[in-house]
């Protein structure tokens, strides 16, 4: 059951992972705007449950400021020629004081009675069960909307802009407009993280996204090694690895604390275990080999 | 479809793997999931308090009647909700919540554990409460009130009594502080103190910002005690130590780093309080739930050195801290 909750929140944290993905992988941008907009995301969700107002007002909020939030850094980044880390560090600075202005608080503990996504589909008796069939939906709804949109003209322009912004320009792309509103989707995505993880653990708190790119990228690249190891190359199942990167990211997690070891060690140990699953296949030579083979 | 399928099989296979593994719990031994937020030397006070509390009841691992599992989030939070997730799906018999954040994140989702509280303010300061203001069923501990403020502000007059300027640094991101801050400025005002207040949201802040509340000239810094004030006291000691102005708080362990003298509560007094509501829990078990207490024991400390550093004349009825 412990590993089940583990998966769950993977899958709440996998939207955040796409929304990564997208501006480090298609975009080649180091986003650490993250940090603001996943916060962003929970906090006006948080807030807004408070207040007692629709779910879907709600996710269209939270969706909407994230979206906001990408377009600062994507705006500031493209019209004002900042550098990519700078411009996401700067929107990050200030969304802090924004979410501490609409949360009023450092932390809002969600009402009991007050809505919730997780209240919507219970087939099941156990509450872990129920909450993981949810975010399975949530993440196929995620992963179709994706795929699509990477097929789409605008889809393909963003992927033409990412690799090679000059020749995308070439073909007539404006991949200045495109980038910005790459970065506003993959931000819009961060926040629906923040929005499942505050219904998920039943609080916003400030600091809550302190430190999840980091998280966001580490789980990223797993699942990429995870796809170059099974060596697959359609797009929609590797943009599911991302999530599936996630979802190793908290079992291994999981794995160290109930290991028993002394707290002050945990994050020693998760950056071993993450270390030899990432790192080992490359030093077998058969792997390697194979891999080329195919 | 061959890739997807590859996918399925290295899941099923992982799950697999990591679903083996779990321990069982012997019937007689009682397990409490211990959950702090923070790496932080003044909490783990509280924690120990807590272990020797239970040791004196006669529930401790070396009788082998007791097991306590803590977790340490280390600032992330989702660390610290997948530490709560460990202790409800392994089923702990109770859940001790070290601090504010630990204690909400423990209500939140506990899955039907009793939860005992310590180190954090009234369940209705930290937003637990319904609309009718009760705080939750399954939750029992101790919690202090904002009383403690207005003597510990008003002890600074004991010591330095031609105080006027008063300057602290307070966490944004801290519910606790903000309420103390409140607190603070009202009393502040009754008692005729200026108070110079300025925000921190992390602790690499504080040694521009408590440089800059000595530039504005205060006579004595008052450190509220928050996660930021503990991780880094050393900080303003050492700014407030070279420009001469002496520090007052409300916690005795911060007395023990370099603080002048403090009214308050002392964590190990507070962590041992709750250690014992836990014991009559795990006594009375179906019978009797304990509730919710105001911290006991608050005592006034100084420490000689510091006092000696600012050539204070030690008040009356101030307890000498060990050092």
């Amino acid at each position: 059951m412990f590993y089940l909750t583990a998966i769950t929140l993977g899958l709440a944290l996998g939207a955040l992972c796409l929304g990564i993905f997208i501006s480090l992988r298609i975009f080649n941008f180091p986003d650490i705007t993250a940090d603001g907009s996943y916060t962003l995301g929970g906090v006006i969700t948080a807030v807004g449950i408070a207040a007692g107002w629709s779910l879907a007002e709600v996710f269209l909020l939270a969706v909407l400021g994230g979206m906001l939030a990408g377009t600062a850094t994507g705006l500031i980044h493209t019209r004002m020629k900042l550098n990519s880390l700078l411009s996401g560090i700067l929107v990050m600075t200030g969304l802090y004081s924004i979410n501490l202005a609409i949360l009023g608080r450092s932390n809002i503990a969600l009402p009991v009675d007050g809505s919730n996504i997780f209240n919507w589909l219970v087939p099941f008796q156990s509450e872990v069960w129920n909450e993981f069939i949810t975010l399975l939906v949530v993440f196929l709804l995620m992963l179709t909307f994706l795929s699509w949109l990477l097929k789409t003209d605008f889809g393909l322009s963003m992927r033409a802009a990412g690799n090679n912004s000059n020749m995308a320009r070439g073909f007539g792309i404006n991949s200045d407009a495109v980038k910005v509103i790459g970065l506003a989707i993959a931000n819009g995505f961060i926040a629906i993280s923040g929005f499942l993880v505050v219904q998920l653990q039943g609080f916003a708190d400030i600091n809550m996204g302190v430190g999840i790119v980091i998280l966001g990228l580490g789980a990223v690249i797993i699942g990429e090694s995870l796809m170059n190891i099974l060596n697959v190359k359609s797009m929609t199942i590797r943009i599911a690895g991302v999530v599936l990167g996630s979802i190793v990211f908290r079992l291994i997690i999981s794995l160290v604390l109930s290991m028993g070891v002394d707290p002050k060690w945990i994050k020693l140990l998760t950056a071993l275990v993450v270390l030899i699953i990432v790192g080992l296949p490359g030093l077998i030579p058969n792997v390697n080999k194979r891999i080329k083979l195919e | 479809m061959y890739g997807l399928l590859k996918v399925m099989f290295t899941i099923s296979i992982s799950v697999f793997f990591f679903s083996c593994g779990e321990k069982e719990n012997r019937s007689d031994q009682k397990v409490i999931g211990f959950l702090d937020a923070v790496e932080d030397a003044t909490l783990a006070l509280a924690a120990d308090g807590f272990k020797e509390a239970l040791e004196e009841r006669g529930l401790s691992e070396e009788e082998g009647n007791l097991r306590i599992i803590s977790r340490n989030a280390q600032g992330d939070m989702s660390l610290l909700v997948q530490s709560l997730q460990y202790f409800t799906s392994t089923g702990v018999d109770l859940i001790a919540a070290n601090s504010t954040i630990s204690t909400i994140t423990a209500v939140q989702r506990s899955r039907g554990i009793p939860i005992c509280m310590m180190v954090a303010p009234e369940p209705h300061m930290a937003g637990l409460t319904n609309s009718e203001g009760q705080s939750p069923d399954l939750l029992f501990g101790v919690y202090e009130t904002l009383d403690y403020i207005d003597t510990s502000l008003a002890m600074i007059l004991d010591w330095v009594p031609d105080v006027q300027r008063v300057g602290l640094i307070y966490n944004q991101a801290e519910t606790q502080s903000l309420n103390a801050l409140e607190r603070v400025r009202e009393t502040g005002a009754q008692i005729g103190l200026e108070i110079i207040a300025l925000p921190v949201t992390n602790s690499s802040e504080t040694q521009l910002v408590s440089r800059a509340l000595i530039d504005r000239k205060i006579d004595v810094f008052f450190a509220l005690p928050d996660n930021i004030i503990f991780s880094s006291f050393e900080v303003v000691l050492q700014n407030c130590n070279r420009a001469g102005v002496p520090i007052f708080t409300s916690e005795a362990g911060l007395v023990a780093r370099g603080a002048v003298a403090a009214f308050g509560a002392d964590f190990y007094q507070w962590g041992y309080q709750a250690g014992i509501l836990a014991a009559d829990y795990f006594e009375n078990e179906g019978r009797d739930f304990p509730g919710l207490e105001r911290v006991k024991n608050r005592s006034r400390v100084y420490n000689p050195e510091s006092a000696e550093r600012f050539s204070l004349s030690v008040a009356k009825g101030y307890q000498k801290l060990e050092l």
